[in-house]
């Protein structure tokens, strides 16, 4: 996996930049987020993947695509976590000064 | 905790650009990432012995075909690929190496290349019996035939070794190793070749043995050229050994007076029986000749040139078929070499003279025979007569002063009239020859050593 990560790590940062970004801007955004129904659905969706991934069923380039994008995904979600994490200190801390 | 949930449901927009990533990601490192993952596998293969060795990477998955030398060699191969980081699954092709059976391995020579072919055991030994063929035929082409398998009997490499020595010796031919056994045919480069071979292959090691040896031995060849142009008579060819050689030499030396012997005979083991006799027969043929080759090989005898006159033609032929013995072949080519322009009497003489001056006539000792070694010194002699119909010749019989007068006056006179007899075989009028002896009576030289008697033993011929 090292290999791999030091094969492709440009694109892993990216996917943790933009999901750095994207949970910054959740804790403040007034949008509507996922339904519950939907967020299931997505959840039910990402274990098939992931099942997919690691009984190696998918074969060949389809096979590497596939955990490509599960790589990314996860580095994104983690990237999302850490933003909205590090936000929701930086505006707790900034109320509480207030 | 709660919160992360509760944000977490606003985290989706960002799939969006992910999922650009991701494509874009999918796009460019595809293709770097498989040559990657099979220089890799590759590299892991290195010091592994496997043949027509197949790395294909569809992106982690390796496709790997090979051909084993052994069923260790193959799983170690396959666990080798497997543990290249990057590699998620191979998909393993590999198998073993096929058997043969009988196991057979050939080297062959023709006028062209050397062709190594049959199975051979490992890539190794097939680069090794290459680069013997290689070192053993400087310069010769070689051909690589060979293919591998498995099953090869024990000690392959050196009994193939030594038989790869072994056609080096060869002009052309082919050696069979099936099995344990070796199979010869072919013709030898050289005279002692076949026994060298033979030699050799009683190296083979344990286990090894040879089925058949057809090899022959080349052709036994003596050649005598005679270039009146250059006046030698050259020598070139086999001759059984020095003691021969030296009778050759010598034998030419009397039946070729004028001509300068170049002897370029080499000694060797192999000639037919009875080739000395044959030899020296044919090389007095070959001094009736103004020019002429000729040519022993083996059991065959080619004369061929150019005879001084008609009858030595026929004389020529039934005297080489009387001399040679049973099983010998003759094959005679001889034409007549254009006459000589007709000459004065007085020319004749100054002519006869000279040939007589550096050659004389033998006979047998104390007899009236000619010997057959004056055979070439008496056809000149009928040139020279041809050449001046209208003389009439004395033909003039001395012997030394040893003896008996009487016995002395018989035998020059016999042996006079034996020289003019052979010049009416020839096929010239008897009339014009006169036979006269005249004992001790002339002498050249004192009679009281050997050389003045050798002189004094002479045939004379006077243009009268």
């Amino acid at each position: 996996m090292v290999t791999l990560a030091s094969f492709y790590w440009g694109w892993l940062l990216g996917a943790a930049l933009l999901g750095f970004g994207m949970g910054w801007i959740a804790v403040v955004h007034r949008g509507h987020g996922l339904s519950k129904a939907a967020a299931g659905w997505l959840g039910l969706l990402l274990v098939v993947l992931l099942g997919l991934a690691l009984a190696r069923v998918v074969p060949g380039r389809p096979g590497y695509w596939l955990d490509l994008g599960l790589v990314l995904l996860a580095i994104y979600l983690a990237g999302c976590s850490v933003g909205s994490w590090l936000r929701y200190w930086v505006v707790s801390r900034h109320e509480s000064a207030a | 905790m709660r919160g992360l949930v509760r944000w977490s449901s606003k985290w989706w927009p960002g799939a969006l650009p992910l999922l650009v990533l991701w494509g874009l990601a999918a796009w460019t490192t595809t293709v770097p990432l498989e040559a990657d993952v099979a220089a890799r596998a590759s590299a892991a293969l290195k010091d592994t012995v496997l043949d027509k060795t197949q790395i294909v990477v569809a992106g982690r998955d390796v496709s790997f075909t090979a051909e084993a030398f052994s069923e260790e060699g193959r799983r170690s191969a396959v666990a080798a690929v497997e543990a290249v980081p990057g590699v998620r699954l191979v998909n393993d092709g590999t198998r073993l190496v096929a058997e043969a059976q009988p196991y057979v391995w050939s080297v062959e020579r023709d006028v062209v290349r050397v062709t190594l072919g049959g199975a051979t055991p490992l890539p190794a030994s097939k680069a090794r019996l290459l680069d013997a063929a290689r070192n053993s035929l400087n310069g010769v082409e070689i051909a690589d035939r060979m293919a591998l398998a498995r099953g090869a009997p024990q000690r392959f490499d050196a009994a193939a070794l030594l038989l790869v020595d072994q056609v080096g010796r060869l002009k052309e031919g082919k050696i069979t190793l099936t099995d344990n056994k070796v199979a010869l045919t072919g013709m030898a480069r050289e005279l002692g070749g076949r026994e060298a071979i033979a030699a050799a292959l009683k190296n083979l090691p344990d286990g090894f043995s040879v089925a058949s040896n057809e090899i022959k031995a080349p052709p036994y060849v003596f050649q005598a050229y005679k270039d009146p142009v250059a006046v030698t008579l050259t020598l070139t060819g086999y001759v059984p050994d020095n003691a021969v050689h030296a009778a050759l030499a010598a034998a030419a030396a009397r039946k070729f007076f004028s001509e300068k012997v170049i002897d370029n005979l080499k000694a060797s083991i192999g000639a037919p029986a009875g080739f000395s006799n044959v030899v020296v027969a044919a090389l007095g043929a070959l001094s009736r000749l103004s020019t002429g080759t000729l040519v022993v090989s083996d059991r065959a005898v080619m004369l061929s040139g150019d005879a001084l006159y008609d009858e030595a033609v026929n004389q020529i032929r039934a005297g080489l078929a009387k001399d040679l013995p049973q099983g010998w072949q003759i094959k005679t080519e001889v034409s007549v070499k254009p006459a000589a322009a007709p000459v004065d009497p007085t020319v004749c003489q100054q002519l006869f003279a000279d040939l007589l001056a550096k050659n004389k006539i033998r006979f047998e000792s104390g007899r009236a025979t000619i010997d057959p070694d004056s055979a070439g010194l008496l056809d000149r002699l009928i040139e020279i007569a041809l050449r001046c119909p209208s003389a009439t010749v004395e033909i003039a019989g001395h012997t030394d002063g040893d003896g008996d007068t009487g016995f002395n006056q018989t035998l020059s006179e016999k042996r006079a009239q034996a020289v003019a007899e052979y010049m009416a075989r020839a096929g010239l009028p008897a009339e014009r020859f006169r036979p006269v002896g005249y004992g001790s009576t002339a002498p050249v030289a004192p009679n009281d050593n050997d050389e003045g008697k050798a002189q004094n033993r002479r045939i004379e011929f006077m243009v009268r």
